[in-house]
């Protein structure tokens, strides 16, 4: 017993007393819990004044030869609008604030294994959102969140703090990447194999290792874009020797791994919140865990597919077509297994399972059109249309996002120890699944037809439809206030949640809500997997010695 | 000798050390990624031109390389017997060594800017062509490890005489022995690409 004790006591890595001014507790604070919401408050911020951009490109486009906004600011509009999306909200709330709140507490340790790297990687993220919204003072970047040189070669100076704003991501995502995967590998608690981990840490390792594989690529990528742009060395210009496709390479090469930090962690918070709603065990929970595997390994091998017309020779792009539709194989492991969990389920129609059917219906439909592009002939005709614009929002809005919410109702009474409003949570998945669908459908005919992504004016033609999806753009940015004041309506009355208040079975559900500072008084040791329903809880605890020592 | 060393338990000891060993491995995995990334950079941008340096421009001399490179590898065998001294407990001849890392370190960086004085005398500079691009930015990227990894022997070494480390206990030694090898390691790579691939 006493040795038991040792060994969850030496899990922790860090020992030091609690904070006790302010500013260590709010401001530089070094506790996972703090610093996810911390990322949950400033991503908020960012997708509020991201989402200001997309409805100020949809009442540009409300008609066809709209002159509301100039065709720079257009660019810069939707430029700022991808690359905050991507990098500032999206990104940082699946891995930053779900990764850094749920984390730690599913696998039974008390802290992360660098807490002040965690800290650090946080405060490198408000810069950098400054810079990137800053850079409409100088003039935004314009070519596209994938700013494809020589264009971004061209670009005023807004172009480099955007190099120096996504560096900053970059770096920020790369140390967290290797943060939690030191903490998954070694920080888990007694008796938690792989195959007990819940399936949300699982989608965090593989992220965490696609992190700081990828993102170290994107480094170099814009280190020298911003060379290049600052003291004229030649890498991409073609006019100078260089080669403006070896930006897409290097690009791609991060870009399609982030596709999947993009949604893995958005599959990994399905697979827990489906267990719980259904009252029975995931179906096919090792097929879940490895095909996030399959998925990070297939990552690194398909970038080209978005490359398909840049010149590539045929004999390039076949293998990529190939291998991006066995991507397919895997998700459609997932997606079966969803499925068949909710097959004779116990149902409970909750908001997070709401998020969940809404995700499921969503995003396959956003994966079977990126089936589509990964046809090299059917990706030549619909390449830089509305097409590629409704799979992108597909699978980022519908499934990340959606996922984002399903995970936000569903921890929010882990996280603030108050229940959000289940009507208002209902209303707001009602509004936002009805006008998200009315927004992003249309855009898949009109893509076909053969109206081009990247113009703010288009057509006549398309007028009809383009009102339609503006109109349900508004309505979809309105459906954000439901929540907004959900959150608040909470925060001030919101009904105490108690420890656990959806009668879960992963370890963040066996301590208080909020958690306290060291998460777990005693060491829990983990006895089976997280989702036997029915049985005796998977864990028991041992008494744990909690005084600190200092380590150095 | 630091006291406070000795309030933990040398299990605790042990799991703190790989944990930061295992994040500093992967530290230095996502660094070798940064020059993989440059390195393909220069694969690629090489095979689009037909000459290789561009008609006209100097190409970076191979025997100063050479010797540079000796004076590199020597630094590494330094490291790895400062090392070796200090886990036998040889405090005398641990400093020596290191103090020598640290000459020969400085001496391939003194070694480099005297190839870029000439470089840059015979006309290849950095924004000249994309062989000036090219290989400023690779050895450039590299001279900085190779300047960071000199500050951090300087601290490990500042640390060591201070009594931060023990015989059982230094992990910062460790951490900057791996770096130092590192950078030893892709030079290895970078001297064949730019100076030996012909």
């Amino acid at each position: 017993m006493q040795a038991a004790v040792g060994t969850a006591h030496v899990t922790h890595g860090h020992i030091h007393p609690p904070p006790d001014t302010f500013i260590k507790k709010y401001i530089f604070s070094q506790d996972h819990k703090v610093i996810a919401v911390q990322y949950f408050i400033t991503s908020g911020l960012f997708f509020v004044l991201a989402g200001l951009l997309a409805e100020m490109m949809r009442a540009q486009l409300a008609s066809a030869n709209n002159t509301l906004l100039s065709p720079t600011t257009y660019n810069e509009a939707y430029s700022v609008h991808g690359s905050a999306m991507v990098w500032l909200v999206i990104i940082p709330i699946l891995t930053g604030a779900f990764g850094n709140l749920i984390m730690p507490l599913q696998i039974g340790a008390r802290d992360v294994a660098f807490p002040w790297l965690n800290m650090f990687s946080f405060w490198l993220f408000p810069p950098a959102g400054i810079l990137l919204f800053g850079s409409f003072i100088w003039g935004a970047p314009e070519a596209g969140w994938t700013e494809y040189p020589p264009i971004s070669l061209e670009q005023s100076f807004g172009t480099s703090m955007w190099c120096m704003a996504i560096f900053l991501i970059g770096v920020s995502s790369t140390i967290t990447g290797l943060n939690f995967l030191v903490t998954i590998i070694k920080m888990r608690a007694p008796g938690m194999t792989w195959t007990r981990m819940p399936l949300f840490v699982w989608a965090t390792a593989v992220t965490a290792f696609l992190s700081f594989i990828a993102t170290a690529n994107l480094s170099a990528a814009l280190l020298g874009l911003l060379i290049e742009r600052t003291f004229g060395v030649p890498f991409y210009d073609p006019a100078k020797g260089g080669s403006p496709v070896l930006w897409q390479h290097i690009f791609w090469f991060y870009s399609h791994p982030a596709v999947y930090i993009m949604i893995l962690p958005a599959f990994g918070i399905v697979s827990e919140i489906l267990p719980t709603f259904c009252r029975r065990p995931i179906f096919g929970y090792k097929a879940i865990a490895y095909s996030s595997v399959a998925i990070g390994l297939l990552s690194f091998a398909v970038w080209a597919h978005h490359m398909f017309t840049s010149g590539l020779a045929p004999w390039v792009q076949l293998p990529f077509m190939i291998l991006t539709m066995i991507v397919g194989i895997p998700t459609g492991v997932k997606i079966f297994s969803w499925v068949a969990t909710l097959w004779g389920g116990n149902i409970r129609l909750t908001t997070p399972m709401y998020f969940v059917l809404g995700f499921l219906s969503t995003f396959t439909f956003g994966g079977i059109t990126g089936i589509m592009l990964a046809s090299v002939p059917a990706d030549v005709h619909e390449h830089a249309t509305y097409f590629v614009v409704a799979h992108l929002h597909y699978v980022l809005f519908g499934g990340s996002v959606f996922g984002i919410f399903a995970g936000l109702y569903y921890w929010w009474p882990k996280m603030t120890g108050r229940m959000l409003d289940e009507t208002l949570g209902k209303i707001h998945f009602w509004l936002m699944f009805v006008s998200f669908n009315a927004t992003f459908l249309p855009m898949h005919w009109i893509g076909l037809e053969g109206m081009p992504r990247r113009v703010s004016t288009y057509d006549p033609q398309y007028q009809d439809t383009n009102l339609f999806i503006s109109i349900s753009a508004f309505v979809l940015g309105a459906s954000m206030l439901v929540f907004a004041y959900n959150a608040i309506k909470s925060t001030i009355s919101g009904r105490e949640a108690g420890q656990n208040p959806w009668g879960a079975r992963t370890l963040e559900w066996m301590i208080p809500s909020p958690p306290p500072y060291y998460n777990f008084d005693d060491i829990p040791v983990v006895l089976s997997g997280p989702y036997d329903y029915g049985k005796p809880l998977p864990y028991r605890e041992i008494k744990a010695d909690l005084s600190y020592k200092p380590i150095v | 000798m630091a006291t406070h060393a000795l309030t933990v338990d040398d299990a605790t000891y042990q799991e703190v050390r790989d944990q930061r060993l295992l994040g500093f491995l992967f530290f230095l995995i996502s660094d070798v990624i940064i020059f993989s990334s440059f390195i393909y950079g220069y694969i690629y941008l090489r095979s689009t031109v037909m000459a290789w340096p561009p008609p006209g421009i100097e190409p970076a001399a191979l025997y100063m390389a050479g010797v540079n490179s000796i004076v590199l590898f020597g630094s590494g065998a330094t490291m790895h017997y400062a090392m070796e001294f200090f886990k036998h407990g040889d405090r005398r001849k641990f400093v020596g060594y290191m103090i020598a890392t640290i000459i020969l370190g400085l001496g391939f960086l003194g070694g480099q800017a005297f190839e870029y004085f000439n470089l840059l005398h015979a006309g290849t500079s950095w924004p000249s062509s994309i062989y000036g691009a090219a290989f400023f930015t690779l050895t450039g990227l590299h001279g900085f490890h190779v300047f960071i990894g000199v500050i951090f022997l300087i601290t490990v070494l500042i640390q060591a005489q201070r009594g931060t480390y023990t015989q059982q206990r230094y992990f910062g030694l460790t951490a900057g022995a791996l770096y130092w090898h590192f950078v030893d390691v892709i030079w290895v790579a970078l001297f064949s690409l730019l100076y030996v691939w012909k």
